[in-house]
């Protein structure tokens, strides 16, 4: 069952459009990551879920009630999808119990000593029922966002959306909260949680969003988007992949300048020095066996390393058709293929759409 | 590259650093090109300060070595170390060319 129906949504500032296009279903019980990099219009998304964001097109359908009519009973929409936010954004001036009473007393008309059994309750599922007296200055980071969690949970909503929950957190105090979410998702909760924990998206989610250039740019069960994502963009961010490239016209390219944005690109990195050292000498020789074609044909080339698997790749890709400069026909001897072959863990090379497009990925160094 | 020659009693002792790559191979081949024209014909190659070196470089002391050959002449390496060495294994130069571990030893050896 269709617990909310997003259908191209948009989203604009101004001139500048933060959601393009996003379609998207969630059902009961289900647990959606949405990750992507800073900028994408994640946390946007989110907020046009329960209009803390007003969207410019398209329809949000929640339990079947389109939440853009002018109409809508906002507050009840806020109930029913409530939200967790990065910040914690709890009452300073209340208490704990006072937090998490405030809410449905006010605007679910529950009594006072119903409101703080529930509360207690749930304080205690979070852990941080000891805290019940206390006022959220007193509390740890982690403990803010437990009792974040709890007061959402007070509402009992139909679906709770963290707004990256651990991102204000010390690293020492993210896992508490990670447990609470993984708890959450065990019992069965909905849930839509926008993060950089990809190990949480991972382990939790039924499904998740990569989100790039304003729509979900690719969806799918955790497997295939962290192990087998289908698109490049996807598969850049997952293997947290920084790249630099370089373009290369003519014979007289400038191997020394290019050799010094490589060093530059590895000290970034932090890439061992015996790594830097080959990585250049394996350019060198991919750039050698270019240079037959080089008056011919526009080359260019792309460092990338993932820092997920700790691999460097060597992409080359050149523009017409060429034979395969693997087979080395125009080269004076076996000299540079050799120490190519010899510093590679594979290499290949393909010709499609008139261009072509070799592969190298670097072996690593032995530890 | 730096690449400087001097005279020793029985051999031109030719002294290395930096890289030995695309850019400076041209100018190695082309120095050494110029000492054997002048008449050298017994070469000790002092590797201690080379840091980098590739396909280019090698063919560079290919290029010396058939030289020298035509000229019944003869070269030695010393010092082949570090990253140097590495790409000498991986290409087979290790066999190719007789190695020492000093330039005194490689005078020697010519000798």
């Amino acid at each position: 069952m269709n617990m909310i129906k997003v259908e191209h949504l948009s989203k604009k500032y101004g001139d500048l459009t933060v959601l393009k296009d996003v379609t998207v279903e969630i059902h009961k019980g289900e647990v959606i990551s949405i990750i992507g990099p800073s900028g994408t219009g994640k946390s946007t998304l989110l907020r046009c879920l329960n209009l803390l964001e007003q969207p410019s097109g398209g329809s949000i359908q929640i339990g079947g009630v389109n939440i853009m009519d002018k109409n809508v009973d906002l507050p009840k929409i806020r109930q029913k999808a409530n939200m967790v936010f990065q910040s914690f954004n709890l009452f300073s001036h209340l208490s704990v119990m006072e937090n998490l009473t405030i809410g449905p007393m006010r605007l679910l008309g529950v009594s006072r000593a119903d409101a703080e059994r529930k509360a207690l309750e749930m304080l205690r599922l979070v852990g941080v029922a000891e805290k019940a007296g206390n006022f959220p200055d007193e509390l740890s980071g982690g403990q803010k966002q437990r009792v974040a969690i709890a007061r959402c949970l007070a509402m009992e909503p139909e679906i709770i959306l963290f707004d990256e929950p651990t991102s204000a957190l010390d690293p020492t105090m993210v896992s508490e909260v990670l447990s609470v979410i993984r708890r959450l998702a065990r019992d069965g909760m909905t849930m839509a949680i926008v993060t950089h924990e990809m190990g949480l998206a991972k382990d939790v989610s039924d499904r998740v969003l990569y989100m790039d250039e304003g729509v979900v740019y690719e969806m799918g069960p955790p497997e295939q988007i962290f192990d087998n994502p289908q698109r490049e963009k996807t598969r850049t961010f997952v293997n947290r992949i920084r790249s630099v490239s370089f373009s290369i016209a003519s014979l007289d390219y400038d191997l020394y300048a290019m050799n010094a944005e490589i060093e530059a690109f590895c000290e970034k990195q932090y890439l061992p020095r015996a790594m830097r050292q080959n990585l250049l000498l394996l350019i060198e020789e991919l750039l050698q066996i270019y240079t037959p074609y080089l008056g011919r044909t526009a080359l260019e080339v792309k460092v990338a390393y993932s820092e997920k698997s700790e691999t460097v790749e060597i992409i080359c890709e050149s523009a017409g058709e060429m034979a395969n400069p693997l087979e080395g026909e125009q080269m004076p001897d076996e000299l540079g293929l050799t120490i190519i072959k010899s510093m590679t863990d594979s290499l290949s090379y393909q010709q499609a759409d008139g261009k072509g497009k070799l592969i190298a990925v670097m072996k690593k160094l032995d530890k | 590259m730096d690449f400087q020659a001097r005279k020793e009693a029985n051999a031109t002792v030719i002294t290395l650093a930096g890289r030995l790559d695309a850019v400076t191979a041209p100018e190695y081949e082309r120095r050494v090109q110029e000492l054997v024209n002048g008449g050298d014909s017994r070469f000790v190659v002092d590797f201690d300060g080379l840091s980098y070196i590739s396909s280019a470089g090698l063919r560079g002391l290919l290029v010396m070595a058939k030289l020298l050959k035509t000229k019944g002449g003869q070269v030695r390496f010393a010092n082949v170390k570090g990253a140097v060495k590495e790409v000498f294994a991986i290409s087979g130069f290790n066999a190719l060319f007789g190695m020492d571990e000093s330039v005194a030893a490689a005078l020697e050896t010519l000798s």
